[in-house]
């Protein structure tokens, strides 16, 4: 012990080790830890942590820029795609409208074109009837005429209508 | 101990007549005893720290301006680095500490590199203002005083202990060392406990020379350094003491930066050691 001893004083004697050295080392040591945490490591370290903050900040901020950016064009697509589905609706409806139009308005025509076609084959055949009848009176008063001459007779009634029934069956043959 | 200066001069440096030990100003029996060229340099290290913290964080903005941002390069990077290491919930409690240490002893070996530093001073006089040779520096790098490096490392190691017995408990902390693992039952958990007993044992003979090979790694490679310059600028006349310690100036940076590094990279790793293993069993009691 007393050899160990011995030893650990030569080399405390060799390395000039003295308390008085020792602890002036130390205090300047605590003295410059002192210093580097209150003036260096306390601010430094604070400002990185409030960096560090406004770069969480700017970055959460950007995140949500982001998000209301890809809702707005969610939104605005949602009314382009509603206005989109609007018009074709629109389009349709009026077109459906047009078609419909079109048709009662072909049918109107048809409808009037039918009438005037009725019509006009009534009038014809009123006319045609007319003609008819106004041709067999025509045609039975000739043949009366023409039979009064032919015969020399006088006809009588009953003579006249008979040719007039017999010439008007022979026309309409 | 301050009986024992007087051994002082028993120990030889190989290669240039660097000192080993911090040269006194005053004698040491005097109040100002304490005060040595390394003292000396600590306080200017500190004055440099303080200077150039303030300088960094005084105004500071969103953007920063070119002090601040080279300080807040360093701090983030440490942190990160720290982060990695001690894991999320310890950083924040142990940054403080193990960024100081990393900025201090980076300082400091820096600092020696500087023109002046062990090279004007007190010696054999040869004419006005020159000497034979340096014995007395007016200037010598902190870390190069064990002083200092183990002031360092036993603040180190009380804080290690301090935040392990706060993380685990004393009793977890026992269990940690001593505890068998495993969970292995009948003889083969016996021999296994005995084993892990063993290892205990060892493990805390490690941790009670952490400091002593913290310590003198640091010592002893800034002193060695301190060394290597010295001789190499001893060689060689006036052109050859400028363009002989030439490359040995860019080794020294890296070794400065290095040394800065491990010594601040095992604190953090001791800490994590120690820690890690009960945050892992609160983690599967969670799960």
């Amino acid at each position: 012990m007393d050899q160990i001893k011995g030893i650990a004083y030569q080399i405390a004697g060799d390395f000039g080790l003295a308390w008085a050295k020792f602890f002036a080392q130390v205090i300047i040591f605590i003295a410059v830890y002192a210093i580097l945490k209150k003036y260096a490591f306390g601010p430094i370290l604070g400002m990185r942590e409030q960096r560090r903050q406004r770069i969480a900040d700017g970055e959460a901020k950007l995140e949500k820029i982001a998000r209301d950016a890809a809702e707005a064009k969610q939104n605005s697509q949602a009314i382009i795609d509603k206005a989109e589905a609007d018009a074709a609706r629109l389009v349709k409806e009026a077109d459906d409208a047009a078609k419909a139009l079109q048709e009662r308005r072909q049918q109107d025509a048809v409808a009037s074109a039918n009438t005037i076609i009725a019509k006009a084959r009534e009038a014809a055949q009123l006319e045609q009837e007319q003609l008819m009848s106004q041709l067999k009176r025509e045609f039975g008063r000739m043949v009366s005429d023409a039979t009064s001459r032919v015969t020399g007779k006088v006809l009588n009634t009953e003579d006249q209508t008979r040719i007039n029934q017999e010439t008007a069956a022979q026309v309409s043959a | 101990m301050s009986s024992l200066l007087t051994q002082q001069a028993s120990f030889s440096p190989l290669l240039a007549n660097v000192h080993s030990y911090a040269s006194e100003f005053f004698k040491a029996s005097s109040t100002l005893g304490f005060l040595t060229n390394s003292v000396l340099v600590a306080l200017v290290v500190l004055s440099i720290v303080l200077w150039f913290s303030r300088k960094a964080t005084k105004n500071m903005t969103l953007v920063p301006h070119k002090a601040q941002n080279f300080f807040e390069f360093i701090v983030e990077f440490l942190y990160g680095q720290v982060e990695g290491i001690v894991g999320k919930k310890l950083a924040p409690r142990t940054f403080p500490l193990l960024g100081t240490i990393f900025i201090y002893i980076l300082v400091s070996n820096w600092f020696g590199l500087l023109p002046g530093v062990g090279t004007i001073g007190w010696g054999e006089g040869t004419g006005f203002l020159s000497v034979k040779e340096v014995h007395d520096p007016l200037l010598r790098p902190p870390t190069a005083d064990l002083n200092m490096t183990f002031g360092l490392s036993i603040s180190m190691f009380l804080v290690w202990f301090y935040i392990t017995i706060r993380e685990v408990g004393f009793w977890g902390f026992l269990v940690h060392t001593f505890g068998p693992k495993g969970g292995l039952k009948g003889l083969m958990g016996a021999v296994v406990a005995a084993v892990f007993l063993f290892v205990g044992v060892i493990e805390i003979f490690s941790i009670i020379f952490r400091p002593v090979t913290l310590s003198f790694r640091l010592f002893g490679n800034v002193l060695a350094g301190e060394n290597v310059l010295h001789t190499m600028g001893d060689m060689g006349g006036f052109i050859g003491s400028i363009l002989a310690p030439f490359p040995f100036y860019f080794m020294e940076l890296l070794v400065g930066l290095l040394q800065a590094i491990v010594f601040t990279l095992l604190c953090a790793v001791y800490i994590q050691l120690s820690t890690t293993h009960d945050d892992h069993g609160h983690e599967e009691a969670h799960h």
